[in-house]
């Protein structure tokens, strides 16, 4: 480990270099195929973006870290500049990563007035904070908040599924997909590791942040009509099990934490990138238009397949061993504290966590069905090399870290975190030899009993059904149960979006005062003697 | 020092020979009145870098202090020399080419060159009376320049900012009478040496609600701000870059920096009041200008606001806070110069001051949509535009002291102002090229030539806090508002050097 005043050199720093150099690789790999227009500001602006997030990684003084961080948000709404019609998405993105930036420095300025000392690093070889009172715990609240616009946690999510509709296919695997997960979960690993010491309310804050970003996303995922932005949705959900993971800020938990960032970012832009091979082939993404692709684009569907099952936390692929860790990281805590409130918010967080996964699958089933399986809509090309290679590598990944995690990635962030122990073992080859035995198992029942398998048509009713049955129809019925409906309703009027709200509120004060304001002179006459009052009031006191 | 009274006499000389000659030529009128203001700006940097760390002095017909009008230089006023003088530089380069589309040119610059040997004078000058004198000389030069349009609108904001701004004057006015009956000088230093033997009276006090009262009409602090929306929109775009970016400094932070710290002192309640106030126009200012549709409207309350972080710095009263207050203050001329040029390239080409109908402008306007992201950017604090660092010491400094409520307040209001720039680049430059201004092209030559030399600034600037480089010029200034009274020995520096 090298570590200097302005520099860090750690495992855990290493780690997330490494990975971000790859995805600038694996993505600029693919924009070569897909990027066609405005080529040299894409570059130069994605680029400038790759060189200044490793610099956050490995820098430690942290005016550094935040005016790196803090210029990261313009380029990344540089980028999604580069569509024409994506400016008041631009502007939404800017205002909530740049906004939360000025709350992350507010969080780093009381922490170096709790520690009375204004030239200080971020990560202490003094001892670390403890949270023990009030300013601490803002002081912690503020930097993870700036941690979760980055990464895109509940409530500051709301620019993810809007970027992800509206800005091409490489930004969006790009930034919100890999880099800004990458970079948020990586500095809020870092605080809670080395710059705070957590107590149970700060965990308490972790665990409602990190469930109900699994829970209302994945709710959110599962009503969606556009392959982008039901991937956007994924994507913010999942930063939901990152933040559980790291809460328990044991070696264990932190392991978890950071494996499940990397998985996500490896299966998520893999996900974008065969989505925008579909959408590039086809001319659409929206669910309804699509169909039947799998015919005819094998490779993509593939490589969704295993990136879909990836997220769903399928075993052997490796989401299911970072996921499978962080719920042991959480039994971990339950059993550790006394502390009776967190052993409920645990046991709530634990539950929600699992209804998510399966939700997960089930919106990926939606996915798959809707846009690879059924009837073919129109007839399609399997795309070119670039375009097919960067997702054949992350899905390669995903078997790889799937099988094989304990003797490569996990090695590595031990080094990091500190010894890792498990208190439940998961022996991924040996489970995979038994899952792919069953399968083939299954298949030669099926064969064998192939005679006695009936084909009919669909009947509701009694009755022959003309249409053909959409997946995403049937997805539809869940928005019409009578609690959800009135969700959905107000979650799809933004009644949940942050940005809408405080938008809302603060043009309400505006009208208020620019009611003051009436222009006539007398009235503004009035407030300088009410003011001049006022004055003599408190200088004659 | 023979040079300084050239502050306030090229400037004024400048503004003659225009108004007689400038009618004969409009080649005469640019060229002259853009040497003046550059040997302006050439002498103030000149006075800077000419013996940096002492007071200057220049004694009017060689007459003594405290008997005789004296110039004073010293760190506070070399620093708003610099920023005047060279916002007004770049300023009348812009003028060049924009204020063609106004008649009789000459008349302008004319009155452009008074104000500017107004608030010249007002800064140099050692003498109460003399600073009166050349406030009125600026705000009466500042009230024809509103009006120059001569349309409805423009008369009345500017009858609003001529009733307004004059109850001011005749605070400030009052204001000095009293404190002349008290003391029986008009010489600062020396009214401060009275001050410092006979004592704080309730005289002096009233007289100190009045200075209050004038400074903060003048530097639109709220609840006196009222004024400043409607004068500020209504004037050519060089003139509303002048008024927000140096002229309510001048009149108004930079009166309040001498009368208060240098002058009657300050005490806990007047900084509490300052600060409230500051904090109360960040949120004010902002919140108003997130509404506006009218780009220069809405540039104009936010005026307001950037004058509440230079309020709130400075009130803070801490080294740290002083330094965030100074460099916010330059910092804000040249950004808030800038934006208002952008705003005037705009209305130069497309004839509209309205959001809503713009769009798409970067394509045909690249430089004037860059140099307005950057500026947008500087004013609300992105690293590493040099509005971040003021902002950033501003806030450290309400953190040190433990003000951490208007600490989060500056914070929530630089976040709104992220929110109201990103506007004006969605709704300006961003999006779909509206079709009505396929044929739009960028601006001429000299407007461009202003705006990039303002934009540089703005990435440069940041590296002022440097530590060699913040000997020259922030922290002179810095000293001086610290030194607070010890301002009144400055007379016996002159009588020493004889």
């Amino acid at each position: 480990m090298i570590i200097s005043d302005l520099f860090i050199l750690d495992n855990l720093s290493k780690l997330v270099a490494t990975f971000i150099s790859f995805f600038i690789l694996i993505i600029l790999i693919y924009s070569f195929g897909y990027i066609k227009e405005r080529k040299f500001s894409y570059y130069f602006w994605f680029l400038i973006t790759g060189i200044l997030s490793i610099g956050v990684v490995f820098t430690r003084n942290v005016w550094i870290v935040i005016s790196l961080w803090g210029f990261l948000g313009f380029t990344l709404f540089q980028l999604i500049n580069l569509s024409d019609d994506a400016s008041s998405t631009a502007k939404k993105t800017f205002i909530i990563v740049g906004g939360s930036d000025g709350l992350m420095l507010l969080g780093f300025i009381l922490y170096a007035y709790l520690t009375s000392s204004l030239s200080f690093n971020l990560y202490v070889d003094k001892q670390p904070l403890i949270i023990n009172n009030g300013l601490a715990l803002l002081s912690f609240i503020f930097i993870a908040l700036g941690c979760f616009a980055k990464a895109g946690a509940i409530p500051l999510h709301t620019w993810i599924p809007d970027v992800a509709k509206d800005t091409t296919v490489p930004v969006v695997a790009y930034l919100p997909a890999s880099l800004d997960k990458l970079l948020g979960i990586y500095l809020l690993a870092r605080i809670v590791k080395d710059t705070f010491i957590l107590d149970n309310w700060a965990k308490i804050f972790l665990l409602i942040i990190g469930s109900s970003t699994v829970i209302f996303a994945v709710m959110m995922a599962l009503i969606q009509h556009n392959i982008k932005r039901l991937l956007g949705y994924h994507a913010v959900s999942q930063v939901g099990y990152m933040i559980l993971g790291i809460t328990s800020a044991t070696s264990l938990g932190l392991a978890s934490g950071l494996f499940h960032m990397v998985n996500h970012a490896i299966y998520k832009s893999c996900l974008f990138l065969c989505a925008g091979n579909v959408e590039k082939q086809s001319g659409s993404s929206e669910l309804e238009d699509l169909g039947g692709i799998g015919k005819f684009m094998p490779l993509t569907f593939l490589f969704t397949l295993i990136a879909s099952f990836s997220i769903s936390g399928i075993p052997p692929f490796n989401g299911f061993v970072s996921k499978w860790m962080i719920y042991q990281s959480l039994l971990d805590l339950f059993n550790n504290t006394t502390f009776i409130t967190l052993k409920v918010t645990i046991s709530l967080s634990l539950v929600m966590a699992l209804v998510g996964s399966g939700l997960t699958l089930a919106s990926f089933l939606k996915l798959i069905s809707s846009v690879f399986l059924g009837k073919p809509k129109k007839i399609v090309k399997e795309v070119g090399f670039s375009l097919y290679f960067p997702p054949f590598i992350l899905s390669l990944l995903c078997i790889i870290f799937g099988l094989f995690a304990y003797s490569t990635i996990l090695k590595f962030i031990e080094k990091g975190v500190g010894e890792i122990y498990f208190s439940g073992l998961w022996r991924p080859l040996l489970s995979t030899g038994l899952i792919v035995s069953g399968i083939i198992l299954g298949l030669i029942l099926f064969f064998f009993s192939a005679r006695s398998i009936r084909y009919s048509s669909s009947y509701i009713g009694g009755e022959v059904l003309e249409d053909e049955v959409k997946s995403e129809d049937f997805y539809n019925t869940i928005k019409d149960l009578s609690l959800l409906k009135k969700i959905y309703n107000s979650a799809e009027n933004k009644y949940f979006d942050i940005y809408d709200q405080g938008k809302r509120l603060i043009f309400l004060l505006g009208r208020f005062l620019s009611f003051l304001h009436n222009g006539v002179l007398p009235t503004y006459l009035v407030w300088c003697l009410i003011g001049m009052l006022g004055l003599l009031y408190l200088f004659f006191r | 020092m023979v040079i300084i009274p050239f502050f306030t006499i090229l400037p004024l000389s400048g503004a003659f020979i225009i108004y007689l000659v400038g009618r004969h030529s409009k080649f005469f009128t640019d060229i002259f009145a853009n040497i003046t203001t550059f040997v302006l700006f050439l002498l103030s940097l000149f006075i800077l870098f000419f013996k940096p760390f002492e007071p200057l002095l220049y004694k009017v017909g060689g007459w003594l202090p405290p008997w005789g009008i004296t110039l004073v230089i010293d760190g506070l006023t070399r620093f708003m020399l610099i920023t005047v003088n060279f916002i007004a530089w770049t300023i009348t380069l812009f003028s060049v080419n924009y204020m063609e589309k106004f008649t009789s040119k000459y008349k302008f610059y004319t009155l452009f060159l008074f104000m500017l040997a107004g608030m010249n004078g007002l800064l140099i000058s050692g003498d109460i009376f003399n600073v009166f004198v050349f406030l009125e000389i600026a705000s009466v030069a500042s009230y024809a320049l509103v009006a120059y349009g001569v349309e409805a609108e423009e008369l009345e904001a500017s009858f609003k900012y001529l009733v307004m701004s004059s109850f001011a004057s005749l605070c400030i006015l009052l204001g000095i009478a009293l404190l002349y009956s008290y003391t029986s000088t008009l010489n600062i230093a020396d009214m401060g040496v009275v001050l410092w033997e006979k004592g704080i009276v309730p005289v002096v006090i009233f007289s100190a609600v009045l200075f209050f009262l004038g400074v903060g009409l003048k530097s639109a602090i709220v609840p006196f701000h009222a004024w400043l929306p409607d004068a500020h929109p209504s004037a050519p775009a060089p003139i509303s870059a002048t008024l927000s970016g140096v002229l309510i400094k001048t009149l108004g932070v930079y009166l309040l920096l001498r009368i208060f710290y240098n002058l009657l002192g300050v005490n806990q309640i007047f900084l509490d009041i300052l600060m409230f106030l500051g904090v109360l126009s960040i949120m004010v200012g902002v919140i108003l200008a997130i509404t506006q549709m009218d780009i220069k409207r809405l540039l104009a309350y936010h005026s307001i606001s950037q004058i509440g972080y230079i309020i709130l710095g400075i009130g803070l009263g801490t080294p740290l806070g002083v330094l965030g207050g100074l460099f916010h203050l330059f910092n804000h001329s040249v950004f808030k110069s800038l934006l208002f040029l952008n705003s005037g390239a705009i209305e130069y080409t497309i004839g509209t001051r309205d959001l809503s109908k713009m769009g798409g402008l970067r394509k045909n306007m690249p430089l004037t949509g860059w140099t307005s992201l950057i500026a947008s950017l500087s004013i609300s604090g992105i690293p590493p535009f040099n509005g971040f660092f003021s902002k950033l010491l501003i806030i450290i400094a309400c953190m040190e002291k433990g003000y951490i409520g208007y600490a989060i307040w500056a914070i929530i209001g630089s976040i709104l102002t992220l929110s109201s720039f990103m506007k004006v680049q969605k709704f300006a430059f961003l999006g779909k090229l509206n079709s009505l201004y396929k044929e739009v092209k960028e601006v001429p030559i000299f407007m461009r030539t202003a705006m990039v030399i303002l934009a540089i600034i703005c990435i440069l600037s940041g590296g002022m806090l440097i530590p060699y480089l913040n000997n020259y010029f922030l922290l002179p200034a810095q000293k001086v508002i610290l030194g607070g009274l010890d301002y009144k020995n400055i007379n016996q520096s002159i009588n020493n050097e004889k």
